[in-house]
């Protein structure tokens, strides 16, 4: 089998564009100026690097943002699909080991070769740490090696097809060996990107240089720097001045003003989060599946998305967003209806013994007020409900025991890598690691299993659809909105595209014209 | 004097030692498992293994008794180590130091301006009592006590950085980027600062000696500067020190609005992260210095006014 999901023509594509950064940049308004190869461009990021740039952490996310870390493939935006990266190639050799063939000509920064042994280095450092990272963890990886001089062989525990995914994530990105000596990660100078790390303010920015010997192409910007401004509001006034041209994660209370400024451009796409409300399936009233539909058919979706989130998310149509290739067609947000929601209670058999609780995590501020109006909408079909609201830290033992009422939370789908099959399976199975909802069906299990072990990427979206359906028709939770990424970026930037996840900011063809 | 002086070093001990150990139980007697904390700081995602965190713990040292683990803390602090940052896995001095200066920097420019200004405004006010120009400067300083930062510090960037483009609007990089969050932190310790240099002076203008130089004709800016300024400006000294002391771990919204990489921002970040080692390095320093700022103006306050050092030796 040679590269199955390179050629593989995802169910959705179109749908899957949409997903995964539709926001271009500059041009399209009218004709382009000429680009200044001597401009360097300011990034606000909404993260600084906490963990001395090791691999496995969040780190990761601003080597790669930067344009300085690069993985052996890359889940490409444009495309819809998993793509060559620092592999051209890569091939599923037996049920457990995957090899991937390594791009020739590729350098790291400070002129080593990239060879298999280097790769391996890399990747071994990531799969030993303390705390791995969940994508390329000994969980489901088992081994590294070089097979030769341009091939790594990657071993797995269970057959898995999903080894490409894995090696886009960013975790898995490659640094040199010498990045590694000393016992801490050194990326200066270690990456294959187009753009290296040249000097770090701690804390404060991270700069960097056009590596001019890119096996990519030529690198349009002299350089940039990436900031690390934790207040959204100050990421948004930084692009309106011009401090900043691209500014990540823009809040919602900031849009309007920077939607109405012709110097900035708003780019929004759908991010694979939907603010969730957690019912605990295990215990009464939420064991009875009528009760389950009450709650969904009480709540106003619309009403909250556009109250609470300012128009910034939609309202969901199931545990999936309507563009992911693997939602269900033509699925419809589920609209309040208080008469079906009392009929629904009354066949629950439902009496208000005690008023339920919603547990509202402090780290997400609006959740709040997405209780309040839940509260609201509950009381009004006869449901009386309490809110508290407490750290994440706090509540997760307590989720976990299914000790809890409902909650409120979100989750990242595609947080390990670009594929729902990690959500899927340890979020909603029966022995599932993050099972909040305490939900068991065995039906759905054998599903999940099936699509876990099918390599076609076209039988394995049908059957995540198929699952996502199971969830939807149990009404296992209240999919409330999808969220929406949110960058702004100026105006005149060019050839600038929006990725959802932020891995990918700083690319080799974004230019800008002379001030 | 020595029994003073030797008193104060003893309370300053004992409170420096009381804190270390409130400042070690924070993160322990807060919600959450501090080990799940630390793993998530690391690595995104809300999954965590139980056999990755018993490792952890076990590493850490987090599973010893907790007077055990404070002992073995207080013992390196002592020692000058502050231990290693649970996220950088770098020496906590490392990361606490430099994020020290930069507030220090900040703290001395912002107590710099709020005492110059309130030097001006709190004579002007004393030798124009009652007044319109004492009422004036009364009432605007007294407003700034009510002014919030979080609401302040917008404002400021809106006005001088977003419609007149003259100051930077975040960053930390050069005199420009230090006049915003000065101008934000100064507020309200001008308010306080004026008040007690009006009322010193008033006291000074009243004294007898005062009244009698003044009758030997001696001349008005020559009374002020030689008998009314010394002991009028007494006051400050100690509100300075206080001042200083709260700054130093109250900027934290300055800090964070204004991207500047200081204590606030530090402390805010390492809590964020569950930084544990970094945050109690962290408030370990401020307090301590706090607590010796505080001592130290104690000391002056006595220095300067032998009737205050003679009560309390």
């Amino acid at each position: 089998m040679r590269s199955p999901l390179r050629s593989a023509t995802p169910v959705g594509l179109v749908a899957l564009l949409a997903l995964s950064g539709c926001g271009f940049s500059g041009e399209e308004g009218g004709a382009a100026r000429a680009a200044d190869r001597e401009q360097r461009i300011v990034v606000d990021n909404f993260r600084a690097p906490v963990a001395d740039w090791a691999l496995e952490s969040d780190a990761a996310y601003i080597l790669s943002l930067s344009g300085c870390l690069e993985t052996l493939t890359r889940y490409d935006e444009a495309a819809g699909e998993i793509v060559p990266a620092l592999a051209t190639e890569w091939e599923q050799v037996s049920p457990l080991e995957w090899e991937f063939t390594l791009r020739e000509g590729v350098r790291f920064q400070d002129g080593t070769a990239l060879t298999a042994d280097a790769v391996v280095t890399s990747l071994r450092t990531v799969l030993d740490a303390e705390v791995p990272a969940r994508a390329f963890s000994p969980a489901v990886v088992s081994g590294v090696e070089a097979v030769d001089e341009r091939t790594v062989r990657i071993t797995t525990p269970s057959e898995s097809p999903l080894v490409p995914y894995r090696l886009a994530s960013v975790n898995t990105g490659v640094l040199a060996p010498a990045a590694f000596e000393g016992g801490s990660v050194d990326p200066f100078g270690h990456c294959t990107g187009p753009f290296t790390p040249v000097s770090e303010q701690p804390k404060q920015s991270l700069t960097v240089d056009r590596n001019e010997d890119y096996w990519g192409g030529e690198v349009q910007l002299a350089g940039a720097e990436v900031r690390f401004i934790t207040d959204g509001a100050t990421r948004a006034t930084q692009v309106q001045t011009g401090e900043a041209d691209v500014s990540l994660s823009i809040p919602a209370a900031n849009v309007a003003a920077l939607e109405a400024d012709s110097a900035v451009e708003v780019l929004k796409a759908e991010s694979p989060r939907t603010a969730t409300l957690y019912m605990n399936n295990g215990r009464a009233p939420f064991d009875d599946v009528d009760f389950r539909k009450a709650v969904r058919s009480a709540l106003d979706l619309d009403a909250l998305a556009a109250s609470v989130y300012e128009g910034a998310a939609l309202p969901a149509t199931g545990p999936f967003a309507p563009s992911e290739p693997w939602a269900t067609e033509g699925a419809e947000a589920p609209q309040q209806d208080a008469d079906a929601a009392k009929e629904l209670l009354a066949a629950a058999g439902y009496t208000a013994e005690r008023p339920l609780e919603i547990i509202a995590i402090v780290e997400r501020a609006e959740f709040a007020d997405v209780a309040t109006v839940i509260q609201e909408n509950l009381k009004s079909v006869g449901v009386p409900v309490t809110i508290t609201t407490k750290e994440y830290a706090a509540v997760e033992p307590d989720l976990l025991a299914g000790d809890y009422d409902m909650v409120l939370s979100q989750r990242n789908r595609l947080i390990d890598i670009a594929d729902p099959i990690g959500f899927l399976t340890a979020d909603y199975t029966c022995e599932g690691t993050y099972n909040l909802s305490h939900f068991c069906d065995e039906d759905y299990d054998r599903l999940v299993a099936q699509a876990a072990g099918t390599a076609d990427t076209e039988q394995r979206y049908e059957l995540y659809a198929r699952a996502g359906e199971i969830l939807e028709e149990q009404a296992v939770n209240v999919w409330l909105v999808n969220e929406q990424a949110v960058d702004a970026v100026r105006a005149d930037l060019q050839n600038h595209r929006q990725d959802p996840l932020s891995r990918y900011v700083l690319r080799a063809e974004t230019t800008k014209p002379a001030s | 004097m020595t029994a003073f002086l030797a008193r104060r070093t003893a309370t300053l001990g004992i409170t420096v030692l009381l804190a270390s150990f409130v400042v070690f139980l924070i993160p322990y007697v807060t919600p959450g498992d501090p080990v799940r904390k630390i793993i998530r700081s690391r690595v995104a995602g809300e999954v965590i293994d139980d056999s990755v965190a018993q490792a952890l713990a076990a590493d850490l040292g987090l599973q010893d008794p907790l007077m055990m683990q404070y002992l073995r803390w207080l013992g390196r602090l002592l020692g000058g180590d502050m231990g290693l940052s649970y996220a950088s896995r770098t020496p906590v001095a490392e990361q606490v130091l430099p994020a020290l200066a930069v507030t220090l920097s900040l703290v001395v420019m912002t107590l710099g301006a709020a005492a110059a200004v309130s030097v001006v405004l709190g004579v002007v006010a004393a030798l124009q009592e009652g007044r319109a120009a004492d009422r004036v400067i009364t009432t605007v300083t007294q407003a700034f006590i009510a002014v919030p930062e979080y609401w302040l510090a917008p404002v400021l960037v809106l006005v001088f950085a977003l419609n007149l483009s003259l100051l930077p609007s975040a960053g930390w990089s050069g005199p420009s980027s230090a006049v915003l969050p000065v101008a934000v932190l100064a507020l309200r310790p001008t308010s306080y600062f004026t008040s007690a240099v009006r009322e010193g002076v008033l006291d000074a203008l009243g004294a007898e000696h005062v009244v009698a130089a003044r009758a030997r004709g001696l001349g008005r800016v020559r009374t002020l500067r030689r008998h009314v300024l010394p002991n009028g400006l007494l006051p400050l000294t100690t509100l300075v020190a206080v001042w200083f002391a709260g700054l130093l771990g109250g900027s934290v919204i300055v800090e964070v609005v204004f991207a500047i990489p200081g204590m606030g921002r530090l402390l805010y970040d390492a809590v964020r992260n569950s930084d544990i080692p970094l945050a109690q390095g962290g408030v370990v320093v401020v307090v301590g210095l706090a607590v010796l700022l505080t001592t130290a103006a104690d000391l002056v306050h006595g220095l300067l006014n032998p009737r205050l050092r003679g009560r309390r030796a």
